[in-house]
C-alpha cells in the first residue's frame, strides 16, 4: 500500500545527472522533510512528484496508481503546489489568488460560483487571513503572502500540499508561525512534502526526513532519530554540535559558538 | 464594484455616442435630428416618411454603417488581442504583432496586390500568411524550447518571423511597379477601412466577433498563466492547451484586422494600457474593457481620418499620431500598472 510514493526515481538536466535512484516514501498526514544542500535536486524531485516533470526512469505512485495516469484535473484535486512566494506581475488580491485554485473545478468561462467564492473565504477563514482578502497581494509581507497561498492549496481541496523551501525569505516570527501552521495542518489530516534548509524546522515538525546528496539519498527515517550531529556535518559540510537543551529538546550550535564545558 | 459598472456604462455610452456621430458626420452631413427621425421612421414606423429617405437609407446603411460597425469590430479585436497578449507574456510593452502575425499577413496582402486577381485573393494571402508567421514563430520556438523558458524562446521566434517577413514585404515591394502595385501596397499597409462595404464586412464579422468574445471570456485562465507556468500546471490548468487556444484566437483576430484594414498599429498596445489603468489588472475584468475601449477609439479615430481633410487619412498613421499623446498621458498616470 503506497500513499504517495517515487521509485527509484532518475532525472537530468540537459545530460547532467540530478537524481539517482531515489525511493521516497510519503505516509498520509505526515510531514516530510527533505534536507540537502544547494542544488542537490530538492526542487527536481518535488517538482516531479507534482507531476510537473516526467522522470527519466522510476515512477511516483500515489493512492496506488502511477502519478502520470492522472489526469491534470485529477492530479490537482489530490496534490497541490505551494510555491516560494511567488512572483505574480499582476495586482491581484488575496482573494482573487485563493479562488485560482478553485479553477480546474470552476466550468469554462463562466464566473466563480457560489459555492467555489464560499469554499475560498473559508480557507482563508481557517488561516485566519480572511481580513486579507480585499488586500493587493503584493502589498502582504512574506509570511501573509506565503498564507495566502497555503489558503490557495486548501481551496484547491487537495490533502497533500507540496512545498518549496516554505520559510525562505520569512522574518524569525513568521518562520515559526507557518511551522505552526504546517504543523496544526498535519494534525487535521494534511500531508506535507517540504524541503527546508533548516534542520532545526524539520526537528521542530517531526515526521519524516530524507536528506539528499549528489542525487542519492544519504539518510531517511523518522526525524529524530535520522537527523544526527554526524549527518548534519557530512550533509552541509559543517562543524555543528547537536546539543540536548534540558527539556531534551535537540538544537545545533555551531562550533565557532560552542563554550568550553 | 458600483464604480467598476458605472465605469463600464460610461464607456458602452461613449461608444453609441461616438458610433452615432460618426453615422451623421461625412462628405454629405445629417444632423443628429435626421439622423433620430430616419431611425424612428424606419425601426418604429413613426413620423413621417423623410423627404429624403433614399439618399439617408443608402448613406447610412450602405456606405457609413458597414465601415462602422467594422471599425467598431477591429478596435475590439487589436485591443482585446493585445491584451490577452500582454497577460499572457506577463510584459506589457507586448502587442499583437509579437509573434509575427502582423508582418506575416502584411507580407500576404503585399504578395497577393502583386499576384491575385482581386481583392479576396488578397484577404486570402493576408490571412494565410498571417497564420504562417505565427506557425514559423511556433516552429522556431519548439526547436529549442526544450531548453530555458518557453516563453522567452516564443517571443525569440516571434522576432525572427517578424524580421523574416518584414525582409520578404520589402522584397516584394522592390520588385512590385512603381507606378502601379507600389503605390497600392504602401497605402495598404498604412491602413484604411474605406474599402469596407458589406461583402467584406460579412465575411469578417462573425470570426471578428466570436473570438473576440471568447478570447475575452478567457480572462480567468489568463490570470492563471500570469503566474507561471508551474504554478497554473498544479492548479490543475492544461497550460500547453489554454495558451495554444489564446494564440490561435489572438491571431485569427489580428489577421482577421488586417484582411478588412490593413495595418494598424498601436491600438494593440496603448488601449490595454488604458484600460489597465481603468479597471486594474485582472483579466476577467481587463479584456472585456480593452474590447469596448477599443472599438470606441478606433471609431473617433476614423472618423476624424473621414471627415478632417478633404481627403481621408490613412488609419494606421491616424493611430500613431494620435495614440502617442494618450499613451504618454496613461503612463504618466498609470499607479494600478503591472506593479
Amino acid at each position: 500500500m503506497s500513499f504517495y510514493e517515487a521509485q527509484d526515481l532518475f532525472f537530468s538536466y540537459q545530460e547532467k545527472p540530478i537524481l539517482q535512484g531515489v525511493n521516497l516514501s510519503v505516509e498520509e498526514g505526515c510531514i516530510v522533510s527533505l534536507l540537502g544542500e544547494n542544488g542537490t535536486g530538492k526542487s527536481t524531485l518535488m517538482k516531479l512528484f507534482l507531476g510537473l516533470l516526467t522522470p527519466e526512469k522510476g515512477t511516483i505512485v500515489l493512492k496506488n496508481r502511477a502519478l502520470q495516469s492522472y489526469s491534470i484535473k485529477e492530479r490537482a484535486l489530490h496534490v497541490s503546489y505551494v510555491p516560494q512566494s511567488t512572483q505574480i506581475a499582476f495586482a491581484f488580491c488575496a482573494f482573487d489568488i485563493v479562488i485560482m485554485g478553485r479553477i480546474a473545478f470552476e466550468s469554462w468561462f463562466k464566473k466563480a460560483s457560489q459555492a467555489d467564492i464560499q469554499i475560498a473565504q473559508s480557507s482563508m477563514e481557517r488561516l485566519g487571513i480572511a481580513h486579507l482578502a480585499k488586500r493587493t497581494f503584493q502589498t502582504l509581507s512574506g509570511g501573509e503572502k506565503q498564507l495566502v497561498l497555503i489558503a490557495r492549496s486548501l481551496a484547491q481541496g487537495a490533502k497533500i500540499l507540496v512545498m518549496d523551501e516554505p520559510v525562505s525569505g520569512l522574518d524569525y516570527g513568521n518562520q515559526l508561525r507557518l511551522l505552526e501552521t504546517i504543523l496544526h495542518l498535519s494534525k487535521e489530516g494534511y500531508t506535507f512534502l517540504k524541503s527546508t534548509h533548516f534542520p532545526e524546522h524539520a526537528l521542530m515538525l517531526g515526521g519524516y526526513t530524507y536528506a539528499l546528496k549528489n542525487g542519492h539519498v544519504l539518510a531517511h527515517g523518522e526525524t529524530s532519530e535520522t537527523i544526527t550531529q554526524e549527518l548534519i556535518n557530512e550533509l552541509y559540510n559543517t562543524d555543528i554540535a547537536l546539543k540536548q537543551t534540558t527539556c531534551g529538546y535537540p538544537v545545533c550550535v555551531p562550533a565557532f559558538v560552542q563554550m568550553k564545558e | 464594484m458600483v464604480k467598476q459598472s458605472l465605469l463600464f456604462g460610461s464607456i458602452i455610452a461613449l461608444l453609441i455616442v461616438s458610433m452615432a456621430v460618426s453615422l451623421c458626420l461625412g462628405r454629405y452631413e445629417i444632423s443628429m435630428k435626421t439622423l433620430m427621425h430616419f431611425l424612428e421612421w424606419k425601426w418604429f414606423y413613426l413620423g413621417d416618411t423623410p423627404h429624403n429617405a433614399t439618399l439617408l437609407e443608402n448613406i447610412l446603411f450602405d456606405i457609413r454603417l458597414p465601415r462602422i460597425l467594422c471599425v467598431v469590430l477591429v478596435g475590439a479585436a487589436l485591443s482585446v488581442s493585445g491584451g490577452a497578449f500582454q497577460a499572457m507574456f506577463v510584459n506589457p510593452l507586448v502587442s499583437p504583432g509579437i509573434l509575427g502575425v502582423l508582418a506575416g499577413a502584411s507580407f500576404g496582402a503585399a504578395l497577393g496586390i502583386m499576384i491575385a486577381k482581386n481583392w479576396f485573393g488578397v484577404q486570402l494571402f493576408a490571412f494565410t500568411f498571417g497564420f504562417v508567421a505565427v506557425l514559423v514563430a511556433l516552429g522556431v520556438a519548439k526547436i529549442y524550447g526544450k531548453s530555458g523558458s518557453t516563453m522567452i524562446m516564443l517571443v525569440l521566434g516571434g522576432v525572427i518571423s517578424s524580421s523574416l517577413f518584414s525582409a520578404l514585404l520589402s522584397v516584394v515591394k522592390f520588385m512590385a511597379d512603381p507606378y502601379d502595385k507600389l503605390p497600392t501596397i504602401v497605402y495598404w499597409l498604412m491602413g484604411s477601412f474605406s474599402a469596407v462595404d458589406m461583402k467584406i464586412l460579412a465575411s469578417v464579422s462573425m470570426p471578428l466577433l466570436l473570438s473576440t468574445i471568447t478570447l475575452s471570456l478567457m480572462g480567468k485562465y489568463l490570470n492563471v498563466l500570469s503566474l507561471g507556468d508551474d504554478d497554473a500546471k498544479a492548479l490543475g490548468v492544461r497550460v500547453t492547451w489554454v495558451r495554444n487556444s489564446a494564440i490561435l484566437l489572438a491571431t485569427l483576430l489580428s489577421t482577421l484586422t488586417v484582411v478588412a484594414a490593413g495595418m494598424i498599429g498601436w491600438v494593440g498596445l496603448i488601449i490595454p494600457h488604458i484600460a489597465r489603468f481603468l479597471v486594474g489588472a485582472d483579466n476577467r475584468i481587463l479584456l472585456p474593457m480593452c474590447a469596448l475601449l477599443g472599438a470606441a477609439f478606433l471609431v473617433i479615430v476614423d472618423t476624424l481620418c473621414r471627415t478632417a481633410m478633404s481627403i481621408e487619412i490613412p488609419i494606421g498613421i491616424a493611430t500613431s499620431l494620435i495614440g502617442i499623446p494618450i499613451f504618454i498621458l496613461a503612463l504618466k498616470n498609470a499607479k494600478k500598472g503591472f506593479a
